[in-house]
């Protein structure tokens, strides 16, 4: 269900694992900017460790945040609607609304949401492509404007989407043939490339091309027809064997009163002689 | 009046004190979990941020499903003659809803907000459907029950308009138990890449509101057994008999569907090459389901007291089990991380449990619970009359 080419003002990031040199100062802005802790942070580094054999010591990072999926699991998961997709394509936090059920870190096939345990009243951490800094006129979030080797880039997403085939098209020795994020989880607007498989970097291998969004919503979304159906069904059920129950009674009162009539209809004496003949 | 409930309270047995003791510590753990936050009391993490709590919720509802399957059988299909065990079930089922109610504010990281769900919609959400419905829920319970509670009262004068009004509020409340006994399943629907493909499948929501009526009614079936040493009341035999008459066709309609969905996915292979997966899939099926099964489709096991407790008894392990197969379990790590429960998050549940069993015993001491039950003395002597009935129907029915 990808929604590119629908709506021009997508943003997306394109992010490249060969230009990475894991200083982490996107780690630094992105806290500053969001005023979140070291800790809790919205965006960390997924990488392969030192492979290789000495001396061609090889060794690839890649910062990591939400995805901003085109088909979000957390806002089909969350309870209050605190999760919810904007017309830019960010998938936005309402810390307003959270109850922190945790449901969204589960749902996430990313594992993206990041959680404040050690508050008293904790709440979900997530990157939200910093919608403030956007509204104020800024171009980039703070990351992408941070990064000293362009490692993140953000833009519209269809020119995000368009410059990762072209790097791999342009550079087919150095990169995998895979753009990370095109078809995951159903589409995202965070594209990777990268020098090395995805899986060596530590992201998620998802299989399925289609959000487990969907299948939730075919599901929830008949819930007012199964409930109907069942109340409907029940009370048919009940006024049925009701009916039926009193019919019967009623049949039993008939015979009863016939019973009871045929001796009243003769003399008051029949009375004795019906007793006579039952012996 | 002090000095008369001093007396009261003097007049407990040990077994009282014992679980009172268990509950009050039990809710301090719970009142410092508020205080202090979740990292440093549970275990929870960024890779299992449900744990131990969840699984027992699950595992709860499905056992308070007796109270609406129950409700069911009486009021919908009019098997009066189960009428009886609706007051014990309907109070097990409240208390069992309360534990949940209990058990998801702990879970609650901003418990302070806990009323937002009611006021900020998601419908695509399941677990927006389950709090509502829980919570519509067990207004209902409470509905059904307050009968009992005011029996004995001077607002005794309410109970027929009360009870005016049970038919629709019985049939509200299977409905929201139909639809919430399988949401809880819709639940791990959205959690597809962490569930364990034996137990994935788009068919959850029937799966668990199936088991939830065999856990219902197994709940019945071994709380009447059980109340029988425990409050010298119990359900006439044939009730009993008749109950368990329905477990084997719900079990079989379960098996059938959860085997025909492997089939059908091409994952029938699964069952014996996931390792430790496979053993706790087979043990769900076979202890919970197979063996049930086939001791309840014996007449002879029906009516001993023994053989059907047996046989409920597994009916719930089955059903424990698969709620924390599907909840904790065959969720699969990440990173290698794996979950335990720290010894705060069991005291927590451990003392909601006590309180549960507490409440209980107390409500069914103090108010009319087991009116209608069969007191054990007189069983033989009732069973004497009902043969008498079935052998001589004509001169049982001159009495």
């Amino acid at each position: 269900m990808s929604e590119i080419g629908v709506n021009p003002n997508q943003k997306g990031f394109l992010i490249d694992a060969g230009r990475c040199i894991d200083c982490r100062a996107c780690l630094v802005a992105c806290s500053v900017q969001n005023e979140v802790s070291n800790t809790t942070t919205r965006i960390w580094i997924k990488e392969t460790g030192v492979v290789g054999e000495f001396p061609n010591l090889e060794r690839y990072s890649a910062p990591y945040h939400c995805m901003h999926c085109d088909d979000p699991s957390c806002v089909s998961a969350c309870t209050v609607g605190a999760l919810q997709k904007d017309e830019n394509g960010i998938v936005t936090y309402d810390a307003d609304r959270c109850i922190g059920c945790r449901y969204c870190m589960y749902a996430c096939p990313f594992q993206v949401p990041n959680y404040e345990w050690d508050q008293m009243l904790p709440l979900i951490v997530k990157c939200d492509m910093c919608v403030d800094r956007l509204a104020e006129g800024e171009s980039e979030p703070a990351c992408a404007a941070t990064c000293p080797t362009d490692a993140i880039m953000f833009g519209p997403k269809v020119d995000m989407l368009a410059m990762a085939h072209q790097r791999i098209e342009d550079n087919p020795d150095k990169y995998v043939d895979h753009v990370y994020g095109e078809e995951e989880n159903g589409g995202t607007a965070t594209f990777y490339v990268s020098p090395v498989p995805f899986e060596e970097l530590g992201f998620p291998t998802t299989e399925s091309t289609l959000s487990p969004a969907y299948s939730n919503r075919l599901i929830t979304h008949g819930t007012p027809a199964v409930a109907g159906a069942v109340a409907i069904g029940l009370s048919g059920v009940y006024l049925t064997i009701k009916h039926h129950e009193e019919a019967m009674a009623e049949l039993r009162n008939d015979a009863l009163a016939v019973e009871t009539d045929q001796p009243e209809a003769e003399e008051p004496a029949a009375e004795t002689q019906e007793s006579d003949n039952d012996q | 009046m002090i000095n008369k409930i001093i007396k009261e309270v003097k007049s407990f047995s040990i077994g009282y004190y014992i679980l009172a003791a268990i509950a009050i510590f039990g809710l301090s753990v719970a009142a410092y979990r508020l205080y202090a936050g979740l990292g440093v009391t549970t275990n929870l993490s960024k890779a299992f941020p449900w744990g131990v709590w969840i699984s027992f919720d699950l595992s709860t509802v499905a056992f308070s499903g007796g109270a609406f399957t129950l409700a069911a059988l009486v009021y919908v299909f009019h098997l009066h003659e189960l009428h009886p065990a609706v007051r014990p079930t309907v109070l097990a089922g409240l208390i069992g809803y309360s534990s949940v109610l209990v058990i998801l504010f702990m879970d609650l990281g901003r418990w302070d907000r806990a009323y937002h769900f009611l006021i900020y919609p998601n419908i695509n959400s399941a677990l927006f459907e389950v709090s509502w419905c829980i919570a519509l829920y067990s207004t209902i319970l409470l509905y059904e029950l307050s009968p009992v509670l005011l029996e004995n009262t001077r607002w005794k004068g309410v109970i027929p308009i009360i009870k005016k009004w049970t038919i629709p509020l019985v049939i509200a409340g299977v409905t929201l138990s139909t639809l919430h006994q399988s949401s809880l399943g819709t639940l791990f629907v959205v959690m597809s890449p962490r569930v364990n493909p034996l137990w994935y499948s788009m068919l959850l929501p029937i799966f668990f509101l199936i088991t939830s009526l065999a856990a219902g009614l197994a709940m019945v079936i071994s709380g009447a057994i059980i109340s029988y040493w425990v409050f010298g009341r119990t359900l006439p035999e044939n009730i009993i008999a008749e109950l368990a008459w329905f477990i084997p066709w719900t079990l079989g309609v379960y098996l059938v569907l959860k085997l025909g969905e492997l089939l059908i996915t091409d994952e029938l292979h699964l069952l014996f090459n996931s390792g430790i997966y496979s053993v706790l899939f087979l043990a769900e099926l076979v202890v919970g389901a197979v063996i049930p099964m086939i001791l309840l489709s014996f007449k002879r096991v029906r009516h001993s007291r023994v053989g059907v407790l047996t046989a409920s008894l597994l009916v719930l392990a089955g059903v424990v089990l698969n709620r924390f197969d599907v909840s904790w379990f065959a969720i699969k790590p990440v990173n290698g991380q794996i979950y335990t429960p720290s010894w705060m998050e069991v005291a927590i549940l451990v003392g909601v449990l006590a309180t549960a069993v507490l409440a209980y015993s107390l409500v069914a001491h103090y108010f009319p619970v087991f009116e209608e039950t069969a007191e054990v003395i007189e069983e033989k002597k009732a069973r004497k009359r009902r043969m008498g009935r079935i052998l001589h129907p004509r001169a049982a029915a001159g009495d």
